[in-house]
């Protein structure tokens, strides 16, 4: 503070005459802050698209990461100055928002920034430069929306290119083929029809293994636990009809509350005390199996065992698959699959609480095991997605990568809109934008104009990120959407413009409307700011 | 300032034979302790005059509809960025290393603003400061500052009374005054990030406050931020809501709820006696301790539920086995509300926080016609609609990113004070300049009528009011000195209504925009810029105290 005080108190007493108001200051600070956020989107610019290239990020404490997703690099970067911090929450919000788009969201935020700097530098006021991106958001929403293609939930193809477009520009992308119809199937089981508006993507789990390719990642029907069932005592690990109880409490010997020690004065009563631990543990167990439950879902306890060696040894007797260190958050999502209640006592242990389902059975896949409960009698809304990989990189990005798939699905199925990809859209904008600029008066025609050369920097990338000549396919796309093809993208592939819509290249309306409304208003905050101020 | 004179050695005279001059220059070279300094005279006003016009000029750009935002980096664990616009925000966050002392004043000052009327935080300080801008001309022209605070009150006075008397009051008149309501919240959020939503949000925080009926308890209006959508998306729900979720297998949905608001502790009651243990000698009776426990949360929970409650809402945690108790009894219970969440619900629901549950007819319980699961966004959310109070409501705000959201709320809260205030101080100004203006015309007035050296300062004031538009708009990239003087022209007949118009760039009939202030605020602007400029002005030493050793300075 005592460094802005002194700066600032020179020009606060000199300035006696009020006409002529220094800015130097505040340009310069302005000028950093769009620098800095233009060097955070030159860092994501070239993993954007289907050729787009990935990142490896090596962090603090060894572990790699390799991904091509916009808001985990964003993430990954320590970036600390203010504005640069802004793009990365923008690319967070978008994430949220739309869940795809994240890479476009912050090279169109750093496009219209370069755009707004030589404006400025032009001598124009930061608040109508603001005003008019305002304008131009609002339009341009109009436009997209415009553009858009009514879609039925019942149209499944429709739902799987649009997923399908999503995987491309990811490292998974040879799999598209399989994934996107698993996202599709997958969010579309999670659908109540009470509320077909709502989507929870917590009501899909993923579940990651090691092992295999991404070829055998698959759907589950009911629930798969990443865990292998506890048969140290030779317990059971395939269970058909089976009845399900999800317990929340320990099958151990008892422990209270109040700090208690046992007296052992001879040797008689530690036969005694050993015959009492198994008469209290084989107690528990007979009133478990008398409910008919042959399969125990154990919450994880941080006050005790949940089960010892002897409580597994007579539930394995007792023919009762157990599966332990349920997690107390993943409780709700398990008794909601399973359709059953928990039990948080013995005393309570009744049959209407279980759940019920064909086949539990222990599957080994690759190194490890996992459980598959299927065929569940009335299950909940709720679905499962193993994915496989054969290492831990390739894993984690099919994860993220289907996880941006899941989002595109529900996107549409908030909003059933699609739109044309491949920088379709965004020519399209830049076009109508430009057109309309010449409608307008005064400055706001000027930023407007451009702005509206801004946007182009998506098919630009593209295009470029392909190995594509940049300025004779923009310039192409230009000529063909000018001539009323407004469906014409750059079709990577080919490597040649096409009609997009029918290479199926589709995303979600909702993706591009976010991107742009976001990136317009991440700009515009940024331009005014004119001072950084330390504090506390 | 104690600290410093308060020296080891006592104030006494050395028994030298020193000639008494230089004994003086001893004694006062000791009457402070090492590290302590003493300014004096004219460089100590300078100096507080510098430290505070600094603190304006910081703020001055923030000032208007286009005002711009400053970034507020912190120095601590984590670097958080917040942008904002909100004068209370950054004068509040700033760490003042200040080489005037008194520059703190100016900021108690905007503080006790921010608290009495929520707006015009930036005003004061800017006012304040420009006050003093013009006062140091006056000091260096050799004008006493005696003088000079003297033509201030009278300049101050005589402008209070211009608002007071073109302050227009419509209380009478309901439908008018709503109207009032809805410009003064839109003048209030234009100069913040919700201006380009202002009219949906100017609506919302006039409903709510009009719910309020006349208290200007704004605890009965929750704010909920909920990253996601778009500042448009924002609404106001009446009732309450709790950021919270319901327990497994529990109803989700309650008509006629009765609920019992506590702070007991639901995983198990336990001897609170460090060291306190039992001893047994067979594991049959360890179980029977073990029952005897779970019985006894068995009957707390029996007695709770004798209460006749169907919901049941607690700030600590709620065990598994007590939970599964609730589900069985069809009670909706809720674990883990914080602290301002159950303080809330128990408010509104006109229930009382109970802890124990011994005497089911003392416990009051609160009532509401309706719970139910609600989802925004992403999120689901406990809804309480219905409730006893009836001002109480909810207003859930939605935006691109947390730095929006905060932003959101601070403007909101502006907002809501201005307003609550202004339903119980009805008076309204028109906005833009317009105040300034007047107050500029009538206090040149009484500089021409008033003899002596006072009139100068009378002078200074008039022309300290006219900064406040003419930073207005050179904010807007308009140009001031030509609006300034069209304005003062125009204000120069009778009765007029002209400001300016900052989307047109000119001078606007502010009447039709409608462009409207409280009076409580400006004239809070008004007194408290004017005390803190007198306060400043009074300074003529600053003594630093010296700095507290500490052994682990950092």
């Amino acid at each position: 503070m005592a460094a802005v005080a002194a700066a600032a108190a020179p020009r606060g007493s000199s300035s006696k005459t009020e006409s002529y108001v220094d800015t130097k200051r505040r340009d310069d600070v302005r000028q950093a802050n769009i620098l800095a956020a233009r060097a955070v989107a030159d860092a994501v610019r070239t993993s954007l698209g289907p050729k787009g290239m990935d990142k490896m990020i090596a962090s603090a404490n060894g572990e790699v990461i390799i991904t091509n997703d916009g808001a985990t690099i964003l993430n990954k970067m320590e970036v600390l100055q203010p504005a640069a911090k802004m793009l990365v929450d923008l690319s967070r919000s978008q994430d949220a928002a739309a869940g795809d788009g994240t890479t476009t969201v912050v090279v169109l935020a750093g496009s219209l920034l370069r755009c707004s700097l030589s404006l400025l530098s032009a001598g124009v006021h930061p608040t109508a430069v603001s005003d008019a991106l305002h304008r131009l958001a609002l339009r341009t929403v109009d436009i997209l929306h415009g553009m858009a293609i009514p879609l039925e939930l019942s149209d499944r193809d429709a739902l799987i290119k649009s997923a399908a477009t999503s995987l491309n520009s990811k490292v998974v992308s040879q799999y598209s083929s399989l994934l996107a119809p698993l996202a599709v199937d997958a969010v579309l089981s999670v659908v109540d029809p009470a509320h077909p508006d709502l989507v929870d993507l917590r009501d899909v789990k993923i579940v990651k293994k090691l092992g295999g390719t991404v070829d055998d990642t698959e759907l589950v029907k009911g629930l798969v636990f990443d865990k292998k069932v506890s048969h140290s005592a030779g317990g059971p690990s395939r269970v058909e009809n089976a009845k399900i109880a999800v317990i929340q409490f320990q099958i151990s010997p008892p422990k209270t509350d109040i700090e208690q020690s046992i007296v052992v004065s001879d040797y008689t009563q530690m036969d005694r005390i050993l015959r009492e631990e198994r008469n209290y543990i084989l107690g528990m167990v007979k009133k478990i199996k008398a409910t008919g439950c042959n399969v125990l879902l154990i919450q994880k306890s941080i006050l005790r065992d949940a089960v010892t060696d002897l409580s597994l040894h007579y539930l394995a007797k007792a023919k009762i698959l157990v599966i332990k260190d349920v997690e107390r958050d993943e409780i709700e999502f398990v008794t909601k699959t399973l359709n059953c209640l928990p039990i948080a006592n013995i005393e309570h242990f009744r049959e209407e609480k279980l759940g019920f389902a064909n086949c539990v059975e222990e599957v080994s896949v690759g190194d490890g095991k996992i459980v598959k409960i299927t065929g569940i009698k009335d299950m909940g809304r709720t679905t499962t997605v193993l994915v496989r990989g054969s290492n831990q990189l390739v894993l984690d990005e099919a994860e993220r990568s289907l996880h941006d798939a899941l989002c595109v699905v529900r996107c549409l199925v908030n909003k059933r809109f699609l739109i044309a990809g491949g920088g379709a859209p965004e020519i399209e904008m830049s076009r109508q934008l430009g057109a309309w600029a010449k409608e307008l008066q005064g400055m706001e025609s000027y930023c407007i104009k451009e702005f509206a050369e801004a946007l182009e920097v998506i098919p630009y990338t593209l295009a470029e990120n392909a190995g594509l000549n940049p300025i004779a396919i923009v310039t192409e796309l230009r000529n063909r959407h000018a001539q009323g093809e407004i469906n014409t993208g750059i079709n990577v592939r080919k490597g040649q413009i096409t009609n997009i819509l029918e290479e199926n290249v589709v995303q979600p309306l909702l993706v591009s409307t976010s991107a742009i409304t976001l990136a317009t208003e991440c700009v515009r905050m940024i331009l005014k700011i004119d001072d950084i101020i330390t504090v506390r | 300032m104690i600290d410093g004179v308060e020296g080891k050695q006592p104030i006494a005279y050395p028994k030298t034979d020193a000639p008494p001059l230089q004994m003086l220059k001893d004694v006062a070279a000791r009457l402070l302790k090492d590290e302590a300094t003493e300014e004096k005279g004219d460089r100590a006003r300078m100096a507080s005059f510098i430290g505070a016009m600094a603190i304006a000029d910081l703020v001055k750009t923030t000032l208007g509809p286009k005002g711009m935002d400053k970034i507020l980096q912190s120095t601590g664990r984590g670097r958080n960025v917040t942008v904002t616009n909100d004068g209370a925000t950054i004068l509040k966050s700033l760490h003042i290393d200040n080489p005037a002392a008194k520059v703190l004043v100016v900021l108690d000052i905007s503080k006790v603003q921010d608290d009495e009327v929520g707006d015009g935080t930036t005003s004061v300080v800017v006012l304040a400061g420009e006050l003093l801008r013009e006062a140091e001309k006056l000091v260096n022209q050799k004008i006493h500052p005696m003088t000079i605070i003297a033509g201030y009150r009278m300049a101050a006075e005589c402008a209070r009374n211009a608002l007071l008397l073109k302050a227009k009051d419509n209380k009478q008149d309901p439908d008018k005054f709503k109207s009032d309501l809805m410009k003064i919240a839109m003048t209030t959020l234009s100069s913040k990030i919700l201006s380009q939503d202002k009219e949906h949000f100017a609506k919302l925080a006039v409903d709510a406050v009009l719910r309020l009926k006349g208290s200007t308890n704004l605890e009965s209006i929750q704010i909920i931020k909920k990253a996601g959508g778009s500042l448009k998306d924002s609404f106001l729900d009446e009732g309450f809501v709790l950021d919270k979720k319901i327990g497994i297998g529990q109803p989700k949905r309650i008509e006629n709820a009765k609920i019992l608001v506590a702070n007991t502790a639901m995983d198990t009651d336990k001897v609170k006696i460090y060291g306190a243990r039992v001893r047994v000698d067979s594991m049959a009776k360890v179980a029977e301790i073990e029952g005897a426990e779970k019985e006894k949360m068995k009957q707390k929970v029996q007695k709770i539920i004798a209460h006749g409650i169907n919901c049941f809402v607690n700030r600590q945690l709620i065990y598994n086995f007590p939970e599964e108790l609730f589900a069985d009894a069809g009670i909706l219970a809720i674990e883990h509300a914080d602290f301002d969440g159950i303080e809330r619900l128990a408010l509104v629901t006109g229930g009382e926080i109970a802890s124990t549950f011994d005497n089911p007819e003392s416990v009051k319980l609160g009532h509401c016609k309706l719970i139910e699961e609600i989802m925004i966004g992403e999120d689901k959310l406990i809804h309480f609609s219905g409730v006893e109070m009836g001002q109480a409501c909810t207003v859930v705000l939605r935006g691109a990113s947390s730095h929006v959201l905060d932003e959101a709320e601070r403007s909101l809260h502006d907002a809501l004070c201005v307003l609550s205030q202004t339903v119980n101080d009805s008076r309204v100004l028109l906005g833009g300049g317009w105040p300034e203006m007047v107050m500029a015309k009538e206090v040149d007035e009484l500089a021409r009528k008033t003899p002596g050296k006072k009139s100068h300062a009378i002078e200074a004031f008039s022309r300290s009011l006219q900064a406040i538009p003419t930073i207005i708009a050179d904010n807007a990239g308009l140009d001031s000195a030509e609006l300034i003087s069209q304005l003062r022209a125009e204000h120069h007949k009778d009765t007029t209504s002209a400001g300016i118009n900052i989307i047109s760039g000119g001078v606007g009939d502010m009447d039709k925009l409608g462009v409207s202030e409280s009076f409580k605020v400006k004239q809070a602007v008004l007194l408290s810029a004017t005390e803190a400029a007198e306060m400043i002005l009074r300074v003529d030493e600053i003594i630093t105290c010296a700095p507290r050793k500490r052994e682990d300075r950092m």
